[in-house]
C-alpha cells in the first residue's frame, strides 16, 4: 500500500468528507495534521490522512475509532517510521470493520503500547486483540480490555509470550468470557509482579486450568495480592508449589495462598529460598502447614535445625500421613519435641571459639578444634565421622550435639568431651615412654622384651617408630591389648579430670553414667570381651553389682585390683602400660566363650578393696605373654570382636596419634641439617598394616593400599621429608661466584653490595636490583577479600582506631601558645631568684599530634608460595616437586600446563589477602606505607615489583596491582631489603619499620659456591637486616615456614621475627604484629 | 567524748621508711643470691618480667634482708641502723628529671630548694627502685646514667652541685618486657648499666604456698587458684595480652577467704580482671567453672 501512487485525493477533498462527521472528529485531524505535514511529505501526509477517512468510512460508528486514530498519531510518530504508521492505521481499519469499539480501544492503547513494542510486531498485537473477539459483545469487552491493559502487558512480557498469554486467554474465553476477561485483569497485575518469571508462569498457567478451572480466578486474585511478600527471586517458586497443591486437588486454594504468603511475609527475606525449597520437597498438603509453621519455628530453631525437622516430617510422612500432617501443623506432640530438641542440641560451629580458647587453656599448647569431619578427610586413619577424637595437636568434635534436652546438658557434653580428649594432651597419653620407670608397679616392659627377643629371633628387627609402637609389637593379640590399654588409659585420665577439675566433675559424672546406661548388657558378651567390659564399667565408676563369669570370677577380682591402681589421678601412662601388660597376661589366658545366663555371678568393686601386689612368679606371667597361643582353639571359642566405644571419650588412637607427633617434631627439627630420619615411607606403611587402629574389614591387598595412601597421607600432613628419589638429574649446578662488579645500565636498575660471610667482606656491586611496578589486574579481588574476612575487618578496625593517639596534645615549653603553663612560670621566677638564667619558653598549645610511621612491607614472590595450602584439596603429586627453584619453575609450568585448576588456596593467595587487610588498616590509621614484592633469579636479576611506593596514594590501580602478585622465581633477600632501605631512608617519619614476609629461607640460583649456598644466603640476609638497623629502621621477619626458627635465630639475630605455624593466621597476626610494633 | 583529734594515718619521711616487719617473699630462683650478691659490689641491677609477679615484692624483702645482718656484731640495736631506706618511684611520661633530683619552691619572696626522690635516696643511700622505668621520658632515663657507674655521682645542675652517693645507695629498675614495642625500649647506653635479673610467674606449687600465705585461703583452694592462673597463662597469645598475675590470683583467694564463691572471686578478680573480651572472657569462665565447684 506505501507503493500506492499518489492519491488523486488532496487534503482540501479529504476535509470536505470528514465534515459529514461530528466536528471533534476533524478538530482533532486538524490538531495532529499540523504536526504530521512536518514530519512527513505531502503525500505522505495525505496517504496518512486517508486512512483515517477510511476509517471513518467503514461503519455509522467509526468515526470514533477514526477519531482515536488521529488523535494518536501525534504520539505514535516518534516511535514508527511512516511506512509503520500507515500498517498501524490499517490495523486499526481492519479491526474497525470488526469492531469500531474495539479499534477505539487500540488506538487508545497504542500510544503507551508501541513505546515498547518492537515495529513489526504493532500487526500482531492488532490480530491477537483481534483473535480474542468473536462478535459476541463479551468477546469484544475481553478484546477491548487486552489493548486497555496492553500498556502495562508489554512492560512485562515480551511478544512471543503476549501471543502465549493470548492463547491461554482463548481457552478460558471457551469457557467463560468472563472469567477470560478477569484472568486477564489479574494476570496483568502478577505480570508486573513477576517480572523475569512470566515465561516460567505462562508455561504454568494451563496446569492450572486443567487441574481446576473453578479456582482460577481465585488463585489469580490471591496471587496478585500475596506474591508482592515474598522475595522477588522466590515468587515463582511459591507458585510452583500452590500449583502442585491444586493438582493434588487440594481445596480452599486461595485462602492457603494467603495463609502462606502471611507467614512467609513474617520471615526474613532471605530465607525464603531455602524455605520454599523445603517446602517444594515436601508431599501433599504438608507444604501449606510447613509453611504456616514456620515462622513459629523459627524462632527456636537455627536453619539446620529446621531442616532435621522437615527430614523427621518427611520420614512420618512415609509410614503415616496425617501424622506427618499434624507434624507440621505443631498439633503433635511429638512434632513439638523434636523442635525442643533441635533447639537444645548445639552446633560446633557456635561454641568453637569458646571451647577452642579453653582447651588451649588446659593444655597449654596450640590446640585447634575442628569438626570430626575434618579429621577423617585427611584419611590418615580416622574414619568415624561421630567418635570425638585427638591426634594430639587438634582435638576433633562432632559438628552437632543433641543428645541432651537442654542446651547446657548439651553444652556439658562438649565441655567434659573436650575435657577428655584435652587430657590426652595435657596428662601425657602421647608422651609414653618405654623406658620410663612406672611408680605404681614393677617394670615387666624390659624383661618382656628381652623375653620375646630370646624366644623369637626375628623380633629384634622388628621396627618400631614410637614408644607405644615398640610396646604394642610384645603382644601377639594386638587388638586386646590396645583395647586393654585405652580402656585403662581412658580411665585413668577420667579420673585425673574428675580431681584436677572438681567444677566439672558432676557433669562429667552425668555423662558416665548415661554412657553407661547405652551400653550392651554385659552378659551378652563371651567372656573376654565381658572382662574387658568390665574394666570399662569400673572406668564410668559403675562399682555395684558388675555381673561376671562366674569361672572367671578370680581374675575379674584380679583385674579389677590391677585397674584400681591407676584409676587415680596420681597414675602415669607408664603405669597404665605395666597395668595393660598384667592385665593382658589375665585374659589371654581366658577362651573367648560365649557363657550361659546362669553361670553369671556379681561382683561389688567397693568389696575388693586391697592392695594389689604382684604375685611372686612374675616369669610365669611373662612367658604366658610371651608365648604364641594355640591356632588350634576351641570350637566354642568366638571371635574376640573390640570393645565398644564410650561415646564421650571417642577415638582414642595412641599409637597412631604418638607417631603423628613424633613425625611433626622430626619434621620441625630435621629440615635445615638434611639429616632427615631414618623413617621409610615402607616402614609407615607396615606400621599400618600391623596397628590394630586401624580397621582392617577389606582384604590384604586392599589394606595395603590404604596402608601406602595413610602412610602418605601421614607424611603430608607432618611436613616431614622422608628419603625420597632423589630428582637430580645431573643438571649442571650455577656457580655464579665468577664475574665481578655489576653496573646499572637501565633506567629503574639499582646495585647493591652483598656480605660474603666467608671474607668477612662486602662484594662490591654484586647484584642488580630492577625495580618494576607490578601490572594491573582485577580490583574485585580487594572487596572480595574484604568482604570474606568481614568479621575480622571489623574487628581489625576498632583496634587500629584505638591506635590513632588523641589528635591533640599539649605542648609546653614554648616561645608562644594559648596560655602559659603555670608551673614553668614559676620555674622561670625561681631560676630569677636564684640567679640562673631563666627558660622564657613557658607557653603551652595544643599540637596536632601525628603517628609517624613509615612500613615498608616487603613480600616474598618466590616460586614456593605457589604452594597449596589447604592439604585436603591439594592435589596429591605436590610431593616430587623439586627444590631446586630452577626445577622447580618448570615443573610448575609443566603441572599447570596439564591444566591443574586451582581450587585451593596458596600461600601467596593468603599473603595478598593479608595485604588487603592490612592497607585497609592502614588507610584508617593514615600510616605511611609501601608495599613490595621481590623475587629474582640470579644476582643481575633481582625483581623487585612496586605495589605501592611509600608516597604514593591509595587507589583503585593498587587494588589492581594486588589481584597480579603472584609466584615468580627465587629468593634473593638481601638486595630485596637493601633496595627497600634506601627507600625508607628517604622516607621522613619518626618510626621507620621494615616488615618482611616470607615463606621460607632465602635460596637463589649461584648464591656461592655449593654447599655454603644456605649458609651464605642467610648470612647476607643477615647483614641487610643488620644495615636496617644501623639505619635507625625497625626490621621483623615474618615466615609461615614451620621449620623457620633454626635459621631465623641466625638470620634477625636480634631482630624481632615470628614462625607462623598455621598460614591461614597470616592475616590476623600480620596486623597484630603490625599494631604491636609501631605503638 | 574526749575532743581530742587522732590521727588516723601514718606518715614517713622518706628516708626514714623502713620495714619494720620481714615482707613474705617466696624466692622462685636464685635471685635471692645474685642480688645480695650485686648489692655488695654495687652493681646496678633490672627486673625484667610480667606485672605481678612479684617483683616490688622482692625489692622489699631484698631492702629489708639486706638491711638487717645476720649475725649482730655489736651491743648497740644495730637493727635499726642498718636498716635501708626504700625509695620507689612509679615512673610516668611526664616524669621530667626535676621531678627526679629536685627543684626550688617559692616560699613567699623566697627560694627553698627541695630535693627530688632521687636525691634523697642518694643521700640517705637508700635502694631507689624506679618502676616501669620505660614509660619514663628517655632525657630523664639519661640522669641516672652518672649514678650506676665508678663514679656513682648525681650531678644537681640547677645547684651547681654533684652529689656523690652515699654508702649504701643502690639503683634498681623494673620493667614489663611484655609491653615493648619498638616505640617504648630500653637504649643499649641504659640497659648495659645493669644486670638483668628476670622475673616469672611461680611454678604452680610456690605459687600455691604464696597465695595461700597472703591470702589465708587453704592449700587446697590456693592450689586450684595457682592451676587456673597456669590454664590462663596458656591463653596469652591467643588473643589475652598478659596473663593474670600472681596478684590477682591473690586477690581472688582474699575474696574467697572472706566468703565470696570461689567462681565469683575468679569471675571478677581474674577473669574480668584480664580481659575485655567477650569471648575470651566466656572461655576463662569455662576454665573457672572446670576447676571450681
Amino acid at each position: 500500500m506505501n507503493n500506492k501512487k499518489i492519491p488523486n485525493n488532496t487534503l482540501k477533498d479529504i476535509r470536505a468528507k470528514l465534515n459529514n462527521y461530528p466536528d471533534s472528529l476533524k478538530d482533532n485531524f486538524e490538531i495532529s495534521l499540523k504536526l504530521v505535514s512536518e514530519i512527513f511529505t505531502k503525500e505522505e501526509t495525505i496517504l496518512w490522512a486517508l486512512v483515517g477517512l477510511k476509517i471513518a468510512q467503514v461503519t455509522t460508528r467509526s468515526w470514533e475509532p477514526s477519531l482515536e486514530f488521529y488523535r494518536a498519531t501525534p504520539n505514535i510518530i516518534k516511535y514508527l517510521p511512516f511506512n509503520y504508521i500507515i500498517q498501524w492505521g490499517e490495523s486499526g481499519l481492519d479491526l474497525s470493520t470488526e469492531s469500531p469499539t474495539l479499534a477505539s480501544s487500540y488506538f487508545k492503547a497504542s500510544k503507551d503500547t508501541i513505546k515498547k513494542l518492537r515495529s513489526r510486531h504493532i500487526d500482531s498485537w492488532a490480530l491477537s486483540g483481534k483473535s480474542l473477539y468473536n462478535g459476541t459483545w463479551k468477546s469484544s469487552t475481553l478484546a477491548c480490555q487486552f489493548f486497555e491493559h496492553s500498556p502495562s502487558i508489554v512492560k512485562s512480557l515480551t511478544f512471543p509470550q503476549i501471543e502465549k498469554f493470548i492463547s491461554i486467554l482463548k481457552i478460558i474465553s471457551n469457557n467463560s468470557f468472563d472469567l477470560a476477561s478477569d484472568s486477564l485483569t489479574i494476570s496483568t497485575n502478577i505480570f508486573g509482579i513477576l517480572g523475569k518469571n512470566n515465561e516460567e508462569f505462562l508455561e504454568l498457567l494451563p496446569n492450572i486450568m486443567e487441574s481446576n478451572f473453578r479456582e482460577l480466578k481465585g488463585f489469580l486474585e490471591a496471587c496478585s495480592k500475596s506474591l508482592n511478600k515474598i522475595d522477588s527471586n522466590e515468587r515463582i517458586n511459591f507458585i510452583k508449589i500452590v500449583i502442585k497443591l491444586m493438582q493434588n486437588g487440594e481445596m480452599n486454594i486461595p485462602m492457603h495462598i494467603t495463609e502462606m504468603s502471611k507467614s512467609l511475609n513474617e520471615i526474613d527475606k532471605e530465607n525464603h529460598s531455602s524455605i520454599l525449597n523445603l517446602a517444594t520437597s515436601l508431599e501433599g498438603s504438608n507444604s501449606i502447614y510447613f509453611i504456616n509453621s514456620v515462622p513459629k519455628v523459627l524462632e527456636k530453631l537455627t536453619d539446620n535445625q529446621l531442616i532435621k525437622w522437615v527430614d523427621t516430617g518427611k520420614n512420618i510422612y512415609k509410614t503415616n500421613v496425617e501424622g506427618a500432617l499434624a507434624f507440621f501443623k505443631i498439633e503433635s506432640s511429638y512434632s513439638e519435641e523434636v523442635i525442643e530438641n533441635l533447639s537444645s542440641s548445639i552446633e560446633l560451629s557456635r561454641i568453637k571459639e569458646i571451647m577452642e580458647l579453653y582447651c588451649r587453656g588446659l593444655a597449654g599448647s596450640e590446640i585447634n578444634l575442628e569438626n570430626t569431619g575434618d579429621l577423617v578427610e585427611k584419611n590418615i586413619g580416622w574414619v568415624s565421622n561421630e567418635a570425638p577424637s585427638t591426634e594430639g595437636s587438634t582435638v576433633y568434635l562432632p559438628a552437632v550435639t543433641d543428645k541432651y534436652t537442654s542446651k547446657t546438658d548439651n553444652f556439658n557434653w562438649y565441655k567434659v568431651v573436650s575435657t577428655h580428649q584435652v587430657a590426652h594432651v595435657e596428662f601425657g597419653s602421647f608422651r609414653f615412654n618405654f623406658t620410663k620407670p612406672s611408680i605404681a608397679f614393677k617394670d615387666l616392659r624390659y624383661k618382656l622384651e628381652e623375653k620375646k627377643i630370646h624366644n623369637d629371633e626375628n623380633y629384634k628387627s622388628q621396627t618400631w617408630i614410637t614408644d607405644i609402637q615398640r610396646f604394642f609389637n610384645m603382644f601377639t593379640d594386638r587388638q586386646l591389648s590396645l583395647d586393654i590399654f585405652t580402656v585403662v588409659e581412658d580411665g585413668r585420665l577420667d579420673e585425673r579430670i574428675k580431681y584436677e577439675y572438681p567444677g566439672v566433675k558432676n557433669a562429667y559424672i552425668k555423662i558416665q553414667t548415661d554412657s553407661f546406661k547405652q551400653r550392651k548388657p554385659i552378659q551378652e558378651l563371651p567372656a573376654r570381651e565381658a572382662l574387658v567390659e568390665l574394666i570399662v564399667r569400673i572406668g564410668l565408676q559403675e562399682l555395684k553389682s558388675i555381673p561376671v563369669p562366674k569361672e572367671h570370677k578370680n581374675a575379674a577380682k584380679e583385674i579389677v585390683l590391677i585397674a584400681n591402681q591407676v584409676f587415680n589421678h596420681s597414675a602415669s601412662v607408664e603405669d597404665v602400660a605395666e597395668a595393660t601388660l598384667r592385665i593382658y597376661a589375665i585374659i589371654s589366658q581366658i577362651s573367648n566363650d560365649n557363657i550361659d545366663q546362669d553361670n553369671w555371678d556379681n561382683i561389688d568393686i567397693d568389696d575388693i578393696n586391697q592392695e594389689y601386689n604382684d604375685s611372686d612368679d612374675m616369669d610365669q606371667l611373662i612367658e604366658n605373654i610371651s608365648q604364641i597361643p594355640d591356632t588350634e582353639s576351641n570350637k566354642d571359642e568366638q571371635e574376640y570382636t573390640p570393645s565398644e566405644q564410650v561415646d564421650y571419650r571417642g577415638d582414642f588412637k595412641p599409637e597412631l596419634s604418638q607417631l603423628l607427633n613424633e613425625l611433626r617434631n622430626q619434621g620441625e627439627m630435621s629440615e635445615d641439617s638434611n639429616k632427615d630420619s631414618n623413617l621409610t615411607q615402607q616402614m609407615l606403611e607396615e606400621m599400618f598394616q600391623s596397628s590394630a587402629e586401624i580397621d582392617v574389614d577389606s582384604n590384604v591387598s586392599e589394606m595395603q593400599n590404604a596402608s601406602g595412601k595413610f602412610a602418605n597421607n601421614i607424611l603430608k600432613e607432618t611436613g616431614v621429608n622422608i628419603n625420597q628419589q632423589d630428582y637430580g638429574d645431573g643438571a649442571p649446578s650455577h656457580v655464579d661466584e665468577d664475574g665481578g662488579a655489576l653496573d646499572p645500565n637501565e633506567p629503574q636498575t639499582f646495585v647493591y653490595d652483598e656480605w660474603d660471610f666467608r671474607a668477612g667482606d662486602y662484594k662490591p656491586r654484586w647484584c642488580i636490583v630492577h625495580q618494576k611496578e607490578m601490572p594491573e589486574g582485577d580490583p574485585n579481588f580487594y572487596t572480595t577479600t574484604l568482604h570474606s574476612y568481614r568479621p575480622l575487618v571489623q574487628r581489625i578496625q576498632r583496634q587500629f582506631e584505638m591506635m590513632v593517639p588523641e589528635t591533640f596534645r599539649k605542648v609546653r615549653k614554648l616561645d608562644d601558645g594559648e596560655d602559659f603553663d603555670i608551673d614553668d612560670v614559676i620555674e622561670a621566677m625561681i631560676d630569677i631568684k636564684t640567679g640562673n638564667s631563666p627558660n622564657e619558653k613557658f607557653y603551652w598549645r595544643r599540637n596536632k599530634v601525628q603517628r609517624d610511621v613509615a612500613v615498608a612491607l616487603l613480600l616474598d614472590t618466590s616460586a614456593s608460595t605457589a604452594e597449596a595450602i589447604d592439604d585436603s584439596k591439594k592435589p596429591g603429586d605436590d610431593w616430587d616437586a623439586p627444590d631446586d627453584p630452577v626445577k622447580y619453575m618448570e615443573w610448575l609450568k609443566k603441572r599447570k600446563s596439564e591444566g591443574a585448576r586451582r581450587s585451593y588456596k596458596r600461600i601467596i593467595d593468603v599473603e595478598k589477602e593479608s595485604i588487603v587487610l592490612l592497607i585497609n588498616a592502614l588507610e584508617s590509621i593514615g600510616d605511611m606505607y609501601g608495599i613490595y614484592g621481590f623475587s629474582g633469579y640470579g644476582r643481575e636479576n633481582v625483581e623487585f615489583y612496586n605495589i605501592k611506593d611509600l608516597h604514593e596514594n591509595f587507589s583503585e590501580n593498587i587494588k589492581q596491582r594486588i589481584d597480579r602478585i603472584s609466584p615468580l622465581h627465587a629468593t634473593r633477600m638481601g638486595p630485596a631489603i637493601r633496595h627497600t632501605i634506601t627507600k625508607l631512608q628517604k622516607a621522613e617519619a619518626r618510626t621507620k619499620l621494615l616488615f618482611l614476609i616470607s615463606d621460607g629461607r632465602p635460596q637463589d640460583r649461584g648464591y656461592s659456591r655449593e654447599g655454603v649456598e644456605k649458609e651464605y644466603a642467610v648470612h647476607d640476609t643477615k647483614m641487610a637486616l643488620d644495615e636496617a638497623k644501623k639505619e635507625d629502621i625497625n626490621a621483623f621477619c615474618l615466615t609461615v615456614d614451620k621449620s623457620g626458627h633454626d635459621y631465623l635465630k641466625t638470620m634477625c639475630e636480634d631482630i624481632g621475627y615470628e614462625v607462623l605455624d598455621d598460614i591461614h593466621a597470616l592475616p590476623e597476626r600480620l596486623l597484630y604484629l603490625y599494631r604491636r610494633l609501631t605503638m | 567524748m574526749a575532743k581530742s583529734t587522732k590521727t588516723l594515718y601514718r606518715s614517713y619521711i622518706i628516708e626514714e621508711y623502713n620495714l619494720t616487719e620481714e615482707p613474705y617473699y617466696l624466692p622462685v630462683n636464685d635471685e635471692v643470691e645474685l642480688f645480695e650478691a650485686a648489692y655488695k659490689q654495687r652493681i646496678p641491677v633490672i627486673f625484667k618480667g610480667p606485672t605481678g609477679c612479684g617483683k616490688t615484692r622482692f625489692i622489699e624483702y631484698m631492702s629489708y634482708k639486706i638491711g638487717v645482718p645476720l649475725t649482730k656484731v655489736k651491743k648497740q640495736d644495730t637493727q635499726k641502723q642498718n636498716n635501708i631506706p626504700l625509695v620507689t618511684i612509679a615512673c610516668h611520661e611526664d616524669l621530667t628529671a626535676s621531678d627526679l633530683v629536685g627543684r626550688y619552691l617559692l616560699e613567699g619572696d623566697k627560694t627553698v630548694w627541695i630535693d627530688g626522690p632521687l636525691t634523697r635516696a642518694v643521700k640517705a643511700g637508700g635502694i631507689c627502685y624506679l618502676d616501669e622505668i620505660v614509660e619514663a621520658r628517655k632525657d630523664t632515663t639519661v640522669i641516672i646514667h652518672p649514678l650506676t657507674d665508678h663514679r656513682r655521682i648525681l650531678p644537681v645542675e640547677k645547684k651547681g652541685e654533684l652529689l656523690e652517693a652515699a654508702e649504701g645507695f643502690l639503683l634498681v629498675l623494673s620493667y614489663n618486657p611484655g609491653y615493648q614495642s619498638a616505640l617504648k625500649d630500653l637504649k643499649q647506653s641504659t640497659r648495659q648499666r645493669f644486670i638483668s635479673v628476670e622475673f616469672d610467674y611461680p611454678s604452680r606449687d610456690a605459687e600455691a604456698e604464696i597465695i595461700k600465705h597472703e591470702s589465708g585461703v587453704d592449700i587446697q583452694t590456693s592450689t586450684q587458684l595457682a592451676k587456673l592462673g597456669e590454664k590462663v597463662r596458656n591463653l596469652k597469645e591467643h588473643g589475652l595480652q598478659e596473663g593474670s598475675s600472681t596478684r590477682l590470683l591473690i586477690y581472688a583467694g582474699k575474696l574467697i577467704s572472706q566468703g565470696i564463691k570461689p567462681r565469683r572471686a575468679c569471675q571478677v578478680a581474674i577473669n574480668w580482671a584480664v580481659t575485655d573480651d567477650m569471648s575470651i572472657q566466656q572461655s576463662i569462665s569455662e576454665l573457672i567453672s572446670s576447676i571450681f565447684e
